[in-house]
């Protein structure tokens, strides 16, 4: 130990004796790690698995069961009612929920000021198929209309300052609903089940429906809608329901590759049923995504963060081929007290040992310094990338890496001087 | 000064002028592609809109009540706030729409001259359900035909006519009269001069438009105005209260002026954009610090070697362009290499965002600015060397 602080203390008589080009070493390295460990979070975040233990058994099917010759032929990725009903008249899959997004205004009485909302107008399954958990209540003991709702915790404690609302009455729009349930913290990120056109990158939202009920109240949706024929999109109670109006997402749990394959079989009978029943006159074209694939297939995976995060790594090899070179310079001024110390008797391992405590500073103090840029580099994204925004937190993963990186990138750096002045040729060092 | 003797000083610290090399290299590409983005982004954002950015608001608002959103009470609520809002001292015309202009999508379908489907068909052309006034408030010409002077009242049996923009009209007809053609949404009964209106159709001029009110409101309105230039800032301020006056139960999405829009269309380029320029500036900023370090060092290291030299009759001038040579010649070669690394950066990025391809004159620009930084860089550094005396060269002795 004694050594070790004996090598401490040599390091910290270097770095004062030239201080400028160690600050410059640390600042570019620090900038370095900092920009690109604020663009890592982003990336990191945009592509992790909010369900690890089950993305790869939830499944969207898509179907191209359209009243039209196709151009494209690929299958819409929003479905029509009359499509889920039909996909979700098998047995096969442990969970279905179909479901889309509207916008409302909450209130507790009439007299109040509508407050904006967004719906998440789903069906039983959704809850335990997305892992939400409740805090309070319930979910509805079916998928029939109701006038029924469940509340997010923030909403909840918007609307009645308190979560324990169960039974309480609030003003949708121009209808009363009752409270059933409360979510407990619940933040799915990304929000994988609403992907298309990069929805999955917006929070979730404050109120949960019935899909029936949303029919019913012909409450549109937010975000895509297609009509591919002649349904009034106001009608949605009737005909929105056999119609080919498209905007609802459709999801299947299928536990096993026995059912992953029954229901793909399942899918082409019923589209050969619908192409022999003369409603399908389009090729057929199924598709079985699942949840974890699901931004690749939409191809709406964030081109910025990508394109980012490719710049910002050719940044941290510039800083890192920089420091390097600032440290060469370092070491190089610093060779005749090297080379001195190994003429006095010290060993190679020993130099070592001094630069090992040299990259222990210099980590030190550019984790500081990436750390303090990176939240700086975070800030500034969220401003100019704003729909990214949600994405921006730190965990104990992230942290723990930019320790390791910053500890390997402190170390490359001092690498190839530390083992150019241990290794020379003592005489020419000495001379020089 | 021999390019053969700067040559070999360079390659003489083999690694030092390696690592100085990939730098220059990744600074160039990185310069490179910031300024193809940026300059893109701002053809983007110069790009010809047809429409007065500055003097024209836009305000997104929807009815805050269910009732409020059906017909009778919607067309009585949107009456009433263009009244109201026309009634603001400055407002030279006011009117509503399904949607506003210059957005990134919004409400649209198939368009295609009925005679023939196959041949015309345009898979997606925004559709406007407009008041009256929209054509004065957005200040466009009418090419061919005539304007509708009555807005269809909502629900009437006759079919409200359409108005085209320009190039939808030729895609369409192929340069032939459109006034009276019948496309599947009527009879045409105007084509207007362009302007821009969704972002995601094929073509940004492609507008279709009747003056009727809108079919649904579930989505929101707009209520647009052209105001009198010096007028603009105040009717903006007025705006929220006079329409929270007229119906206390909406809510106001945003009230902006349409160059706000257009930016915000555009916002996430823009962004991108703004990241890497200050990404190239931070490249720029470590590249002139390690040109500044390196010359300061071999400097410092070769003080005998300038003494000798300046013993010899070298002037200070041919010192400092000496060593200022060599790090013209590094940077000459660092940009060369570079351009392997933009082209292939390039592609890369082109693979993720949209980034034009490289030209001719952009590389010789920023190896320009390379080469300018670097100078500026070892500057002074080549100007401390210069203050060797040559009485150092007798230390060598």
């Amino acid at each position: 130990m004694e050594q070790f602080i004996y090598y401490i203390r040599i390091s910290l008589l270097s770095i004062k004796r030239a201080p400028l080009p160690y600050a410059l070493t640390i600042f570019i390295l620090s900038v370095g790690l900092g920009v690109f460990f604020a663009n890592a979070t982003f990336y990191y975040q945009l592509n992790s698995d909010p369900l690890p233990h089950k993305s790869d058994k939830l499944f969207f099917p898509m179907t191209l069961i359209v009243p039209h010759d196709c151009n494209d032929c690929l299958p819409p990725r929003i479905l029509s009612y009359s499509n889920v009903q039909k996909l979700s008249s098998s047995d096969i899959p442990s969970a279905k929920a179909a479901m889309y997004s509207a916008n409302g205004y909450a209130r507790l009485h009439a007299e109040q000021p509508p407050v904006p909302v967004t719906l998440r107008i789903t069906q039983r399954d959704f809850f335990s198929m997305f892992d939400v958990p409740l805090r309070h209540g319930s979910v509805w003991p079916d998928d029939n209309a109701r006038d029924e709702v469940l509340l997010s915790r923030a909403m909840a404690l918007k609307l009645f300052g308190r979560i324990n609302v169960i039974g309480e009455q609030l003003l949708l729009d121009d209808r009363y609903f009752s409270v059933i349930g409360v979510l407990d913290h619940w933040q799915m990120l990304p929000r994988l089940y609403d992907a298309n056109g990069r929805n999955h990158l917006s929070p979730g939202e404050d109120i949960f429906l019935p899909l029936e009920t949303g029919y019913d109240l012909n409450y549109q949706s937010r975000t895509n809608s297609r009509t591919f024929d002649q349904t009034d999109y106001r009608k949605l109670s009737t005909e929105g329901r056999t119609g080919a109006r498209h905007m609802l997402q459709y999801w299947v749990q299928l536990d096993t590759p026995a059912q992953q394959q029954a229901y793909r079989q399942f899918m082409l009978n019923l589209a050969n049923a619908e192409k022999a029943a003369g409603r399908h006159p389009s090729p057929i074209n199924n598709q079985l995504i699942a949840m974890a694939d699901i931004v690749d297939y939409f191809g709406d995976d964030p081109g910025d963060i990508k394109a980012f995060a490719l710049v910002t790594l050719l940044f941290l090899l510039v800083c890192l081929f920089n420091a390097s070179h600032l440290s060469l310079n370092r070491y190089l001024s610093n060779q005749y007290e090297f080379s001195l110390r190994r003429a006095l008797g010290a060993s190679r391992s020993q130099l070592q040992q001094q630069m090992l405590a040299d990259v222990l500073i210099m980590a030190a103090f550019t984790l500081v310094g990436a750390l303090l840029t990176g939240y700086a580099c975070i800030q500034l994204m969220n401003q100019l990338l704003p729909n990214n925004s949600l994405f921006s937190h730190w965990n104990l993963t992230l942290l723990l890496s930019l320790l390791t990186i910053t500890f390997a990138c402190s170390y490359l750096v001092t690498l190839y001087p530390s083992l150019r002045a241990s290794f020379g040729n003592l005489n020419q060092q000495l001379k020089e | 000064m021999s390019f053969y003797l700067l040559c070999k000083v360079l390659f003489s610290r083999k690694v030092v002028t390696t690592l100085l090399l990939l730098q220059l290299a990744m600074a160039l590409a990185l310069l490179l592609n910031s300024i193809l983005l940026a300059q893109q982004t701002q053809q983007q954002l110069t790009q010809p809109t047809g429409l007065d950015l500055e003097h024209t608001l836009q305000v997104q608002l929807k009815p805050a009540t269910a009732s409020l959103r059906v017909y009778p009470a919607l067309q009585d609520l949107l009456d009433r706030q263009l009244q109201a809002v026309q009634a603001i001292p400055g407002v030279i015309a006011a009117a509503y729409a399904n949607q506003s202009v210059l957005v990134q999508g919004g409400n649209g379908g198939n368009l295609y001259d009925i005679e023939q489907e196959e041949r015309t068909n345009v898979p997606y052309v925004p559709l406007y359900f407009v008041s009256k006034d929209f054509f004065t408030v957005l200040n466009v010409n009418v090419l061919q035909g005539e304007l509708p002077h009555y807005t269809t009242p909502f629900g009437d049996t006759a079919q409200p006519e359409v108005i085209l923009t320009q190039s939808i009209a030729e895609q369409l007809f192929a340069g032939q009269p459109a006034v009276g053609r019948e496309v599947n949404l009527g009879r045409v009964a105007a084509v207007i001069s362009d302007f821009y209106g969704q972002r995601r159709s094929d073509n940004v001029m492609f507008n279709s438009l009747q003056v009727t009110p809108p079919y649904s409101v579930d989505w929101g309105y707009s209520i647009l105005l052209r105001t009198e230039p010096a007028q603009t800032a105040a009717v903006r301020q007025q705006l929220a209260n006079v329409l929270r006056a007229v119906e206390p139960n909406i809510e106001l999405f945003h009230i902006s002026n349409l160059a706000e829009q257009h930016q915000r269309v555009y916002s996430n380029e823009y962004g991108l954009a703004m990241l890497l320029a200050i990404l190239t500036a931070l490249m720029l900023l470590v590249t002139m610090i390690s040109s500044y370090s390196s010359t300061h060092f071999h400097a410092l290291k070769r003080q005998q070697e300038i003494g000798i030299k300046r013993a010899l009759g070298a002037t200070k001038i041919t010192i400092a362009l000496e060593l200022l040579a060599e790090n013209w010649l590094c940077t000459a070669l660092g940009a060369l290499f570079g351009l392997g690394l933009a082209l292939f950066l390039n592609q890369a990025l082109a693979q993720v965002i949209s980034i034009p391809p490289l030209n001719w004159w952009l590389p010789l620009l920023t190896s320009a600015i390379l080469l300018l930084c670097v100078t500026l860089a070892t500057w002074y550094p080549a100007s401390i060397a210069t203050r060797v005396s040559p009485a150092s060269a007798t230390k060598a002795l």
